[in-house]
């Protein structure tokens, strides 16, 4: 036990040994040389800048810019070189000389705010023209301590025309940066907020720049010392035509709702119109707090893309797929006859016409040429609800078509169960009747809408709307029976040929389609209209739904009529 | 429940409460330096020192927990401990790799390093192992080596040689207190000095090889490994005699120092309180390491003895190894500086290791009064 007393007293020494060498270690470095290193930290002479890449731009199908950068200058500086009242009031002179209105107390301000540790660099006047930083680098009194940095900014040439489409950028968030930790992004970096700016944000941000730059004392740069050039990202061509949708947003002007144009077989989307619109191009340049609220606040909701996230009842527009659902199930035939005397009593309660007086005797054919609701009334009590729920979930609907931008709604395809969990009670047959025309619980979003008749028109196949190749998905085959969809297609063209849509037939193009009507609780009834083109070898579908538009037929219908006629002349 | 409150203010009123103030100092000082560390890159800083401070709570709630439980208690189960230990370091070794080495397990969300308790359950094991079988003779003495090679071999592939070195010395410690002969400790640290050569050559990776021909010679790679050293060097050196100031440092503020909250927190600590606020560091150190081995003096059990050896040397080397190798004294190895850098791991670990020698202090006034 002695000899482990002592060894342990030994061990102490040697401790006390090694820590004797450290403080000596420390007084040499920290006492005696310490004007040395002093210098050597004060006059630390790396700098790392990391620059952004430039963003891929974004083109429509025909090349037309959407999204372009332009080259605008930062006046850069340390905050050591602003300190004193003279040095901001000097530069404010100077600016104001070359017409840029920046106040002293402005200049204090934006100083403050980004007054981290003394050398550090900041950004003190933003958003210059290039004519703008060469006067002023030219001017003589200009401070040489401030040196300019030249940016991207983010311009949208299109404007409100695409801005539901195209999105915008902003500076990334602190939420953005903590989920994107792994992906190299730092404050103050551009990220796309929405729309094919966020939905292709990987390919189009490209990868960062760096520079070790060689700097003096006060950091300022003396010569670079190695670089590694930013990659700008990769350009996107998306499918839009700028000529359809500028068509389809001056045909929607002073309207809310949404126009939809798509390749039938592809499922490329020509054009994708949702009013009233915004401007992105401020938004992507930082808005004020009180103009960003406005435009959220805004009741007329003009940031919700009704196109892809409006959800609406289809209405009569439900009719062409009831028609498919009854014939594919054997619920009816081509030869099914039944009588409409204006409305249809089911237990207590009388489903009504929209033509009070009847239609008479009428096959599916008459049915959708006429849109006669009490032969649906029966066709779909006849198919039964549980079968048009599970053809709607081969239409997919209730779910989101899947197209590459963020934000999209799913609709709802109702049902039993949705109604057992959502107001805990029964389905009844009252509910398969409004059901049957497309009102009541069952709700869509006009690129839904688009996507059935797309199927319709193209032998039976689900496709997945895309604004850009890259979203392009093979489409899904329903196997629906090629001699029923040819009864349906055929009502469908004579609801325009000489029943409720002759409206939409009108532009020089042979159109089939079918017409809606939404009843609308708070208001005039929203118009629908979902028709596609040639009507005997379909090439384009296109959606119109205005909101408050009262009919479909009046509304709607030319509107699709114009924008397939526009699409087969181009 | 009331029994455990009486027994806890009982065992808080016979430990060595300098000890204990030490540490818990130091550790607070440490969420204090990470604070500033963090914040100068990406302004994280309240992030780390948040959870940080969350791990000294918890450190010390364990702190308190060995304490109770007691040092015999710990000491019969360091068997199956040990065993334990193996197998995380085994299944370590299927983990992902972080930072190119595997040293991390995860349970639930929360990451730990089995390399760093491993260091308190291989005191447990070499404490009881070299009482029942003293390296007296030569062929105990190999028996013992035999038992620290095992969890040795498994840090060296992970690979983790900072963490195998720190085994190495805490068993070196432990021998050397165990009553070693002479002949057979002076025999092994020149065979482990003449190894040195051998493992230049054949055994260490590239970036291990450079640490250390870049201790010989910072400027030799100045913008690569030797940058390291060369800023870590600048910050210490430009803290001069009373500092820069708390979070007025600019070598970590402008990212001239690489993990300035682990491995280099010594180096952001000397910048911001200068000479007068490391040599107050080292007295807390110094204090803390003489009361362990204070601990083991007064103890009258074997085990308990070799056991405070362990643990000082531990410490001991850790921080001699942290503080020496921001100043350029010698080579970089990444260990952290005890107490100070962030990581949960080791700071559990430590006052984990602190309790177990709180106990024998106890332990020991026992003893001596008769009981």
């Amino acid at each position: 036990m002695e000899i482990l007393d002592s060894r342990l007293k030994l061990l102490l020494g040697l401790m006390a040994v090694s820590v004797f060498i450290l403080v000596g270690g420390l007084c040499l470095c920290q006492v005696y040389q310490s004007d040395k290193y002093v210098r050597l930290a004060h006059n630390n002479r790396l700098r790392m800048i990391r620059f952004p890449a430039p963003r891929g731009e974004i083109f429509d199908r025909n090349g037309v810019p959407l999204a372009v950068n332009d080259t605008t200058f930062c006046i850069m500086g340390y905050p050591l070189d602003l300190n004193t009242p003279e040095e901001l009031e000097h530069l404010s002179k100077i600016l104001m000389r070359h017409g840029i209105p920046f106040t002293v107390s402005e200049l204090e301000k934006t100083i403050k705010q980004q007054r981290l540790a003394p050398y550090r660099v900041m950004k003190i006047v933003p958003n210059l023209t290039m004519t703008q930083m060469a006067e002023l680098v030219a001017d003589y009194e200009f401070p040489r301590e401030l040196f300019p940095l030249s940016v991207w900014r983010r311009t949208y040439p299109a404007g409100t025309t695409a801005a539901n489409i195209v999105g915008y950028v902003g500076e990334i968030s602190e939420g953005e940066l903590k989920a994107r930790s792994e992906e190299g992004y730092t404050g103050g970096d551009l990220i796309g907020k929405s729309g094919i700016e966020r939905s292709y944000e990987a390919v189009l941000r490209g990868a960062p720049g760096q520079e070790a730059l060689e700097v003096d004392a006060r950091g300022r740069k003396i010569r670079t010392i190695d670089a590694n050039p930013a990659v700008k990202g990769e350009d996107l061509r998306l499918t839009i035509d700028m000529g359809a949708q500028k068509l389809a947003v001056e045909l929607l002007k002073g309207w809310k709702g949404a126009i939809v144009a798509m390749d039938v077989h592809t499922g490329a989307v020509i054009a994708l119109a949702s009013s009233p619109v915004y401007d992105n191009n401020p938004l992507s340049w930082g808005v004020s707090g009180r103009e960003w609220n406005s435009i959220m606040n805004d009741p007329e909701r003009p940031m919700l893309n009704r196109a892809i996230a409006g959800v609406y009842p289809p209405a009569s527009t439900f009719k062409a797929f009831m028609s498919i659902a009854a014939l594919e199930e054997d619920a009816i035939t081509q030869s099914t006859m039944i009588s409409c005397r204006g409305g249809l009593r089911f237990g207590s309660h009388l489903f009504k016409c929209w033509k009070h007086s009847g239609h008479g005797a009428l096959n599916v054919i008459g049915g959708l040429q006429h849109s006669c609701d009490v032969f649906f009334y029966q066709t779909g009590l006849r198919t039964g609800i549980e079968k048009l729920i599970k053809w709607g979930r081969k239409f997919h609907l209730g779910e989101p078509t899947g197209i590459d931008l963020p934000g999209e709604s799913g609709g709802n395809i109702a049902g039993p169960d949705w109604k057992m969990r959502r107001f805990n009670s029964a389905w009844a047959g009252g509910d398969t009747v409004n059901y049957s025309i497309g009102q009541g619980y069952m709700l869509m979003t006009p690129i839904q809408i688009a996507r059935e008749y797309a199927a319709i028109a193209n032998g039976g196949k689900i496709v997945t709307p895309h604004l850009c190749a890259k979203g392009y998905r093979k489409p899904e085959d329903m196997g629906i029976n090629p001699a029923k969809l040819e009864i349906v297609r055929r009502g469908l063209e004579a609801v325009v040929s000489r029943g409720t849509g002759s409206r939409a037939g009108r532009f020089g193009v042979h159109v089939a389609g079918k017409t809606g009507t939404a009843q609308n609780s708070h208001g005039d009834d929203h118009a629908l209209f979902a028709g596609y083109a040639p009507a005997e070898a379909p090439k384009y579908v296109a959606v119109a739904v205005v909101e408050g538009g009262k009919h479909g037929s009046s509304v709607a219908g030319p509107m699709v009529g114009q924008i397939l006629a526009h699409l087969l002349s181009h | 429940m009331q029994t455990f409150w009486v027994s806890l203010k009982e065992d808080l009123s016979l430990t060595d409460r300098l000890m204990i103030f030490c540490a818990l100092a130091l550790a607070v000082w440490g969420v204090v330096c990470i604070y500033s560390a963090a914040s100068g890159t990406a302004g994280h800083g309240f992030d780390y020192a948040f959870r940080q401070a969350a791990w000294l709570s918890v450190s010390v709630a364990a702190m308190l927990a060995v304490m109770i439980i007691g040092h015999d208690k710990m000491l019969e189960g360091a068997y199956p401990l040990f065993g334990l230990t193996l197998l995380l370091l085994l299944l370590t070794l299927l983990a992902p790799k972080v930072n190119g080495a595997q040293s991390w397990l995860g349970i639930g969300g929360v990451r730990f390093q089995p390399s760093e308790f491993a260091k308190v359950t291989i005191i447990l094991m070499m404490s009881k192992f070299m009482s029942r079988y003293p390296p007296l003779d030569f062929k105990t003495f190999m028996m013992c080596l035999g038992v620290i090679m095992l969890p040795v071999f498994l840090v060296l592939i992970q690979p983790d040689a900072g963490s195998a070195l720190v085994y190495l010395v805490i068993s070196f410690g432990m021998l050397l207190a165990a009553g070693t002969p002479m002949k057979y400790l002076l025999g092994l640290a020149g065979l482990g000095l003449s190894a040195i050569p051998v493992m230049f050559m054949f055994g260490l990776k590239e970036y291990q090889k450079n640490r250390i021909l870049v201790f010989i010679d910072p400027m030799r790679d100045p913008l690569g490994a030797g940058y390291n050293v060369i800023q870590s060097r600048i910050a210490v050196g430009s803290g001069g005699m009373t500092g820069k100031g708390f979070m007025m440092g600019t070598q970590s503020k402008l990212k001239f120092l690489p993990e300035p909250h682990t491995d280099f927190i010594f180096s952001v600590f000397s910048e911001e309180f200068g000479f007068i606020g490391n040599m107050i560091l080292i007295v807390l150190f110094s204090v803390l390491l003489c009361r362990v081995i204070m601990a083991g003096v007064r103890s009258k059990e074997r085990r308990c003895k070799i056991l405070v050896a362990g643990v000082a040397s531990w410490l001991w080397f850790q921080m001699c190894e942290s503080m020496g190798m921001s100043i350029g004294l010698l080579p970089i190895t990444g260990l952290p500086l005890p107490f100070l850098s962030y990581g949960g791991s080791s700071l559990l670990a430590s006052f984990i290791a602190l309790g177990l020698v709180a106990s024998i202090y106890i332990e020991g006034g026992n003893s001596r009064h008769g009981f």
